[in-house]
């Protein structure tokens, strides 16, 4: 059977919206039907370079006219929700870049419409679909690790140079970045988070965050942006997770290592490698030459994989993104379920909510006068978690 | 450019004058050839982040009575233009995005940047021209009037975002809206576009002579000219173009004198700065390779980006003369800085470390 076209729509022209157009012209079976940015600039040259028949600077008029099936919002995090909101009640499906919205209640909130009005919604946590997070996915459903997760570990790391983005950010205080609750991190971590929102069993988990700002960044005068996290989340059936970001540490990581009770799994985002790590030891000696030769075993296996999947056209730096939008266009034809569970959508922002609250907090601590009355400490020092 | 000849000139020694990207490799020396030429009211308009150590330094060098303003902000913001733009008679606009390898990056700092400027520039009926600072990468360099020879006549690429490049497609768009103000609205716009600019500070060998992306440097220009402009050569032409009047609409090309092939700059450089291993890879094997480059990158959907391409090829590694006539003639221009004497700078400047390849 063939199904209809898809009609789709960029709204946010920047960078992201790029890789977004190279990723859908990929996909059979959709057009993208018109860009939008409030900068007819911006989204002229989006429709030039892919090339796209309609450009507009008015989300209002991209809706009325071009009419899409679905909308892909690339715009800065503060807009996200009002956008998709919008998009939504004209009856448009929508993806919508990480981090999906600046807080869970605005999560909430459109999950909430979309399920109302029948309509299918996805982040754009596309690193989940690269081709080692699906195997590393098929493995843990395969029962690798031996029943549910005991306890993951997520680095996602940043360096901060004075060129592009990060250069940009640091030279200008009014930069959109700087306005977002978590800064920086919020703009960044949700990858990261995200990882183990999607294999977290509880619901309501606790959160312990430390932040700061980096030597090096207090050295070019700056200090608001904090750009070294430590998390610790605890939830209530006592599975935990640790998760690092980083500007300063080398290499800058993107791994994620999830252990059950018996094995356990290691995925490298940046060499794209998967090593299934065995809960059982071998006797005496074997232990310190068998496992290092398993290992070295895996990462050739891991190579293999890569070339073949290079040699097969199916390699590119957002593949993953790819696989995530072409997942939600299948949902959406098919009505089933959403590649993001929206379960996983809200415990990653309730996370990444405590995380900055709980930074906010504690500068605001820092920096409240020697006056301060016990109450309002008091009122600071409430906010540890999301639950108690 | 003499010291005395204001007359010759489109405005008085004190009237505003804007620089963009006043810290850069060649806006800090803009500001400096201005000053000496005897003008006395400048603007300098930076970003929040930038090292301010040079403008300060010129500002803080003689007893002359002259108003060195800087201004901070971001020309994404329309207020911070018409800030910079009040009451301005020459704008000299340098800033520009540059290193940035996303398209949309790109164009956002040189593009929209431009348009904000021009929009505040409107609002100034004192202004007398706008200068706006491009490069070669704007060219074709084919289906040329003379076969071998880049000068103003040649045709500008029409199809941009066919590049691989994002600082060309970026500085191709911002000349066709220059233009485009220019016949709509009547700014008095010259477009200077310089070779390669070259000078203590620079910090890389030009990409036309080779590059070493790939762990070895790979030598591309063998027996070609390398447009080369020496940074002080080129700053006067900046400058002559800003001010001389009857130029309005103008494009220029700014290249030095007597220049050297790359395998004589190569050599120069390697005996005289640092030695290193290069491999060269002929003319027809070079395009070849930017051809099967780019089928790929067709092929593949974007497995590799269209990095290298014939395009991109013909602009940096095909062989062309290039011509400095229309400059000489027209602004009478000519290098103060001869290409045996810049060199010589350059490559002390590289041995002691100020610059690097």
């Amino acid at each position: 059977m063939e199904l209809p076209v898809l009609k789709v729509a960029i709204v946010g022209c920047g960078k992201i919206a790029d890789a977004h157009a190279s990723q859908i012209k990929r996909i059979k079976g959709c057009e993208i039907v018109g860009v939008c940015d409030r900068e007819p600039l911006m989204a002229q040259q989006l429709s030039e370079r892919f090339p796209i028949k309609q450009s507009f600077g008015d989300l209002t008029e991209l809706l009325s006219e071009a009419r899409p099936d679905v909308v892909h919002i690339t715009t800065p995090p503060q807009s996200h929700y009002e956008i998709a909101k919008l998009c939504l009640e004209r009856g448009s499906h929508v993806y919508v870049e990480k981090p999906f919205t600046v807080n869970a209640d605005q999560a909430q909130e459109l999950i909430g419409i979309a399920t109302e009005s029948g309509l299918k919604l996805t982040v754009g946590h596309d690193d989940q679909f690269t081709h080692v997070a699906r195997r590393l996915r098929l493995a843990v459903q395969n029962g690798f690790l031996g029943g549910g997760p005991v306890h993951m570990d997520s680095y996602f790391c940043y360096e901060i140079s004075r060129s592009g983005y990060s250069g940009a950010l640091l030279g200008d205080k009014r930069h959109w970045v700087r306005k977002l609750p978590g800064k920086l991190l919020q703009n960044i971590i949700s990858h990261g988070i995200a990882r183990i929102a999607e294999f977290l069993p509880g619901e309501s988990p606790q959160v312990i965050a430390y932040g700061f700002v980096s030597p090096l960044l207090r050295s070019l005068g700056e200090t608001e942006i904090i750009d070294e996290l430590r998390v610790i989340i605890c939830d209530d059936e006592r599975n935990t997770a640790y998760f690092t970001f980083s500007s300063q540490m080398r290499p800058d990581l993107h791994e994620f290592r999830i252990f059950g009770s018996k094995n356990g799994l290691a995925l490298d985002q940046d060499h794209e490698t998967l090593l299934k790590l065995r809960g059982t030891a071998y006797k005496s000696y074997l232990e310190k030459f068998v496992p290092p030769l398993n290992l070295a075993q895996q990462y050739v296996g891991n190579i293999l994989t890569n070339a073949r999947s290079f040699l097969a056209r199916d390699f590119q730096m957002k593949s993953g993104m790819k696989y995530l939008i072409e997942s939600f266009y299948t949902s959406i034809l098919q009505d089933g379920p959403p590649p993001i569970p929206y379960r996983e959508i809200l415990l990653a922002a309730r996370i990444m909510d405590a995380i900055f609250a709980q930074l906010n907090a504690t500068r605001l601590r820092a920096e409240l006068p020697e006056t301060t009355n016990s109450a309002e400490i008091g009122a600071l020092e409430s906010i540890p978690g999301i639950h108690e | 450019m003499g010291h005395t000849e204001h007359n010759d000139f489109i405005i008085g020694p004190d009237d505003l004058i804007l620089v963009t990207g006043a810290t850069g490799f060649v806006g800090c020396k803009l500001v400096k050839r201005l000053l000496d030429r005897g003008f006395r009211n400048l603007r300098c308009f930076v970003r929040e982040s930038s090292n301010l150590n040079g403008i300060e330094a010129l500002s803080a060098t003689d007893g002359m009575q002259r108003r060195i303003e800087v201004v901070k902000g971001n020309l994404l913001s329309s207020e911070d233009c018409l800030t910079a733009a009040k009451d301005v008679r020459v704008v000299f606009h340098l800033a520009a995005g540059t290193g940035e390898k996303s398209f949309p990056d790109a164009f956002m700092n040189s593009v929209v940047t431009t348009r904000n400027l021009l929009d505040a520039s409107l609002r100034q009926r004192s202004l007398r021209r706008f200068l706006n600072m491009s490069s070669f990468v704007v060219y074709t360099n084919r289906d040329k009037p003379q076969r071998m020879l880049l000068d103003e006549s040649c045709p500008v690429d029409t199809h941009p975002e066919r590049r691989g490049d994002a600082y060309s497609f970026a500085k191709i768009k911002q000349d066709e809206l220059v233009v485009d103000y220019g016949k709509r609205y009547g700014i008095p716009y010259v477009i200077v576009r310089p070779g390669y600019i070259y000078g203590p500070g620079k910090k890389a060998i030009s990409g036309r002579v080779g590059i070493d992306t790939f762990g070895i440097f790979l030598h591309l220009g063998g027996a070609n000219k390398i447009p080369f402009t020496y940074i002080d050569n080129c700053t006067q032409a900046i400058a002559l173009a800003g001010l001389t009047p009857g130029v309005d609409g103008e494009v220029f090309n700014v290249v030095d004198d007597e220049l050297p092939s790359s395998r004589r700059f190569l050599r120069e450089y390697k005996r005289k700065v640092r030695s290193f291993k290069s491999v060269y890879v002929p003319h027809a094997l070079s395009y070849a390779l930017c051809y099967l480059w780019e089928k790929y990158s067709d092929w593949s959907e974007g497995q590799l980006p269209p990095t290298f391409n014939p395009t991109d090829w013909n602009i940096t590694w095909k062989k062309t003369y290039y011509s400095n006539q229309k400059i000489k003639s027209k602004l009478r221009w000519s290098p103060e800085v001869t290409t045996a004497e810049g060199l010589e700078r350059f490559f002390e400047a590289c041995r002691n470390g100020a610059s690097r390849a």
